[in-house]
């Protein structure tokens, strides 16, 4: 009985390890919240030009940002995202903090949406960031062209 | 405040990210701002309003764009990450000389001897060659009170015109366009016209990448009201151009022959307005003599629409439809920048831009307006205005007239004849004048000419030879390398003067943080500098830079420039006042020469209108003919090179390229070229390629792509490792003296 219970705590042990091992190997081969160009990048003085490889990395981001007005207007990846080794004067963030990042030009807009909604600050998910093109819909109707299609 | 258990998960692994990242991060970022200080942004003409976030240390943390001023809260990401550079450990916090000479370092030194050092050179140059052997070259950078009390030093207290700085390089030729058209300077328009213009027409200007926030302005309009029209002329279809209805490419240099097929266009289809033209217009050609509407129209004739295109190789359709376009919107808005002024013809393109608005009565209502832009944020409030050029006077003054010289003489207490009647040198002339021996010592205040000089193998000569005493904040400038003195100069928002933007917006930077080091505010410089030299000290009785205001503000009563209402505390408490201003209820001018809008039109002037720049109240329409470029494009250099900025980088990036984001997105110069030149010079993106034109030639990195016409290639200037305007030529406006910055010929080929 002694040594089943052995091996079974020994076969939980292994599971943990193996299990954690699995996650954090899975973690650092795909990251969320990094850019592989800090790894790969072999011009390091070009760090900030995030377009060049990310029409190739992630196109549709890319191209939803070119036509945002973020894009027609030259506010590149880096002015919020930062660089990617994180040694820039912008942190560097998947998802920027608003009040550190989009209160810089937008502050007025931000008390205004907290006045009406209360602080539940999260600008992205009514205003997609990448998506809010100059042209189209939204250039008409000033509403973000993101829409979730309700069941009836 | 509560934390959630996720907040915190996610906070303490933010924190460990960070802290296993290591390495410089600038942790300012992070802290909570304690106190928020007004203050305008340090880099274009733009001039926004900012808000610098200082925290329970005095240390800057954040910036936002101020709410209340013109850019409603709104920065290009210049103005986003200008917090990195004040902390940059690039600036310059010690005095330093050079002790033994040109060829000796920089040594640092206390305040006390590099301020005699440099006195004494100056000092010895006036008792040995007299008051024209020394200079000031200063800048549209510099505090509105600096440029006003340098002005003040040299002309009456050195005696010297020798007065004159970077406006020179960017301004003049806008200046000498309004002064010439309607008989004072800066525009009657403001940024307000931009929300409610039906047209713009937008040449010589790439809005989008030097006026960024200006440039979202338009596109809110047009987004705003999609019937608005934008027309861009430009040899390069830029980012300005994403918003354009038309884009008219022509070849470089030849856009005079345009302005002047539009006003025959105008004329032909009836588009002009009699009534206007009528009332308020005369008519004058290029030697001054008057002329008359129906000569001007034979003039202007003679610019059919086959004409324009064999000049300029624009479709003839397409000049008919961009004069229809902007004289049938109902308010048509000009917007132009460099590509107009840093030209051989620089005055005259300025002129017939005016002239186009004049005859169409495009003019003094909301939207209707030629504005002109700046290039430097305190261009026009601190050196148009305060008339710190080599041939200005404050407030419109000009030093050749004698009553303007005893006005000016009288309030500033010193004897009649004190000002000399005699222009001072002029940029290009003053740097000759330094390379020839006759300018012996010049003091160069924030800015940067061994950088931005054209034809700079010449120039550097000047700097080389003359005893130069500079004020700098950062190591990287390259002027620098010619300094024998340096003074360490307070940054930005480490001291307090006004900034006056393109609009005659007047806004004050408050001071937010101490300044670095053992670096002091300008004023205190020069004051110190200057009465060591032997200045007298009653010429300069303040204590700061607010006392320096107050005496500018008041001797503005009365003249065209009044903004007597602008008292410091009220600056303190509004984010920006345009002038006219004349009392402090007033609350500024949108619409200048309009009656019941402008405070210097009487109240029951007879007309809707009043110039009362020009002494008979008529704005001039001028018959000037086209002429080319001073160097267009031959058989031997079959390119043309023009240069400008990138959106990443202000002038001479010894700012911007202290912000990592900043420099990294473009680490150097390149020079674009379009798919089809490229082709066939076997050229392919990132080849070396190399510029040759009659000066010199310079290797720069391709960058192949449409923006620029076939037949034009294009530089940033921002590099000093590849100084583009060394390969320029020194042709300068024949009136406002600018140099053609614009339009160089130059041979391109592969680097073999
Ligand atoms: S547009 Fe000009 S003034 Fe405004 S934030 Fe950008 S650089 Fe500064």
């Amino acid at each position: 009985m002694a040594a089943s219970k052995k091996i079974m705590l020994a076969a939980l042990v292994a599971l943990v390890l193996g299990a954690g091992g699995f996650f954090l190997y899975i973690n650092a081969a795909f990251p969320q919240d990094r850019c592989e160009g800090a790894k790969h990048l072999d011009r390091p003085e070009e760090f900030a030009d995030c377009v060049t490889c990310h029409t190739k990395a992630s196109p549709k981001v890319t191209q939803d940002w070119q036509e945002s007005k973020h894009g027609v207007m030259l506010v590149k990846c880096v002015v919020c995202h930062g660089e990617p080794d994180g040694k820039g004067s912008v942190p560097f963030e998947r998802a920027p903090d608003p009040i550190r990042i989009c209160a810089q030009c937008h502050d007025p807009a931000i008390k205004r949406m907290v006045a009406k909604y209360g602080s539940n600050l999260d600008c992205n998910s009514c205003h997609p960031n990448h998506q809010n093109p100059m042209h189209g819909d939204a250039y008409e109707n000033k509403i973000p062209t993101t829409k979730i299609s309700l069941p009836e | 405040m509560t934390l959630s258990r996720r907040d915190f998960i996610k906070g303490s692994a933010a924190a460990l990210a960070l802290s296993a990242i290591g390495g410089p991060c600038f942790a300012a970022a992070k802290e909570e701002a304690d106190k928020w200080v007004k203050g305008v942004c340090r880099y274009c003409g733009t001039g926004c309003g900012v808000l610098v976030g200082v925290n329970k240390d005095g240390r800057a943390v954040s910036i936002k764009g101020d709410p209340n001023n013109h850019n409603q809260g709104l920065l290009c990401l210049k103005g986003a990450m200008l917090i990195p550079v004040i902390y940059s450990t690039d600036r310059i916090t010690e005095p330093m000389i050079r002790k033994d000479g040109k060829k000796s370092e920089l040594t640092k030194v206390s305040w006390d001897v590099a301020l005699d050092f440099a006195a004494k050179r100056f000092k010895d140059a006036v008792a040995e060659y007299g008051p024209d052997s020394i200079a000031y070259y200063g800048s549209g950078q510099a505090l509105t009170e600096e440029s006003y009390l340098a002005n003040k030093i040299w002309k009456a207290g050195f005696r010297t015109n020798n007065v004159d700085g970077n406006p020179r390089l960017c301004m003049a030729s806008a200046v000498g366009g309004y002064m010439t058209t309607f008989g004072k300077d800066e525009p009657m328009g403001t940024y307000n016209d931009i929300d409610n213009a039906t047209c713009f027409f937008i040449i010589g200007s790439n809005t989008s990448e030097a006026h960024p926030v200006l440039f979202r302005r338009i596109a809110r309009r047009k987004q705003s009201s999609p019937d608005v029209k934008i027309i861009v002329v430009d040899p390069r279809r830029t980012n300005t151009s994403r918003i354009a209805d038309l884009h008219v490419f022509f070849k470089p240099g030849t856009d005079l022959a345009l302005l002047n097929g539009m006003a025959h266009i105008i004329f032909k289809e009836e588009l002009d307005d009699d009534r206007f033209i009528k009332r308020y217009l005369q008519f004058q050609d290029n030697e001054g003599n008057a002329r008359s509407l129906e000569e001007y129209k034979e003039f202007v004739a003679q610019y059919t629409p086959e004409k324009v295109h064999e000049i300029t190789g624009i479709d003839p359709d397409m000049v008919v439809k961009v004069a229809r376009m902007f004289a049938e919107s109902p308010a048509t808005l000009s917007l132009w920048c460099m590509g107009i002024n840093q030209r051989s013809r620089g005055v005259w393109a300025n002129n017939l831009i005016h002239n186009l608005h004049l005859i169409t009565g495009q003019i003094g209502r909301p939207g209707a307006s030629p504005l002109s832009l700046t290039g430097q944020p305190n261009a026009c409030g601190g050196v148009r205005d305060t008339g710190s050029l080599a041939h200005l006077l404050p407030a419109g003054r000009v030093v050749a007239n004698e009553k303007h010289r005893n006005e000016i003489e009288d309030y500033w207490g010193v004897p009649r004849g004190t000002i000399q009647p005699k222009m001072g040198h002029h940029t290009v002339a003053l740097f000759e004048n330094m390379a020839s021996g006759n300018v012996k010592a010049v003091f160069i205040h924030c800015t940067n000419p061994a950088h931005t000089l054209p034809h700079l193998n010449k120039y550097t000569k000047g700097l080389e030879t003359a005893f130069v005493a500079q004020t700098e904040c950062f190591h990287d400038a390259e002027t620098l390398k010619y300094a024998d003195v340096v003074f360490p100069a307070a940054f930005w928002c480490e001291t307090e003067g006004v900034y006056g933007c393109t609009e005659r917006r007047y806004s004050l930077i408050e001071q937010a943080v101490a300044p670095a080091g053992q670096s002091r505010p300008a004023v205190e410089i020069l004051m110190e500098f200057a009465k060591r030299a032997g200045v007298d000290p009653k010429l300069m009785p303040y204590k700061n830079s607010a006392d320096i205001w107050e005496e500018w503000r008041k001797l503005s009563q009365g003249t065209p420039y009044n903004f007597y209402g602008m008292t410091r505390e009220r600056l303190k408490k509004e984010s920006g006042i345009k002038w006219p201003c004349p009392s402090e209820d007033h609350p500024g001018t949108d619409l200048r020469y309009v009656r019941g809008e402008d405070p210097l039109v009487p109240v029951n002037h007879e007309t809707k209108m009043f110039f009362y720049g020009r002494p008979d109240g008529k704005p001039i329409v001028y018959l000037r003919p086209y002429q080319p470029p001073f160097e267009p494009a031959d058989d031997e250099y079959p390119f043309v090179l023009t240069t400008g900025r990138v959106i990443d980088h202000w002038h001479t990036a010894t700012m911007t390229g202290q912000v990592p984001e900043l420099r990294k997105a473009y680490p150097s110069a390149f020079v674009e070229i379009n798919p089809d030149d490229a082709k066939k010079l076997n050229i392919n993106n990132g080849d070396p390629v190399v510029l040759e034109t009659r000066r010199d030639k310079m290797t720069f990195p391709a960058r192949v792509t449409a923006t620029c016409m076939p037949g034009l290639v294009f530089c940033p200037f921002f590099d000093k490792k590849l100084l583009v305007n060394r390969l320029f030529h020194d042709a300068v406006d024949a009136a406002s003296k600018e140099p053609e910055y614009k339009i160089c010929a130059t041979k391109v080929y592969k680097q073999g």
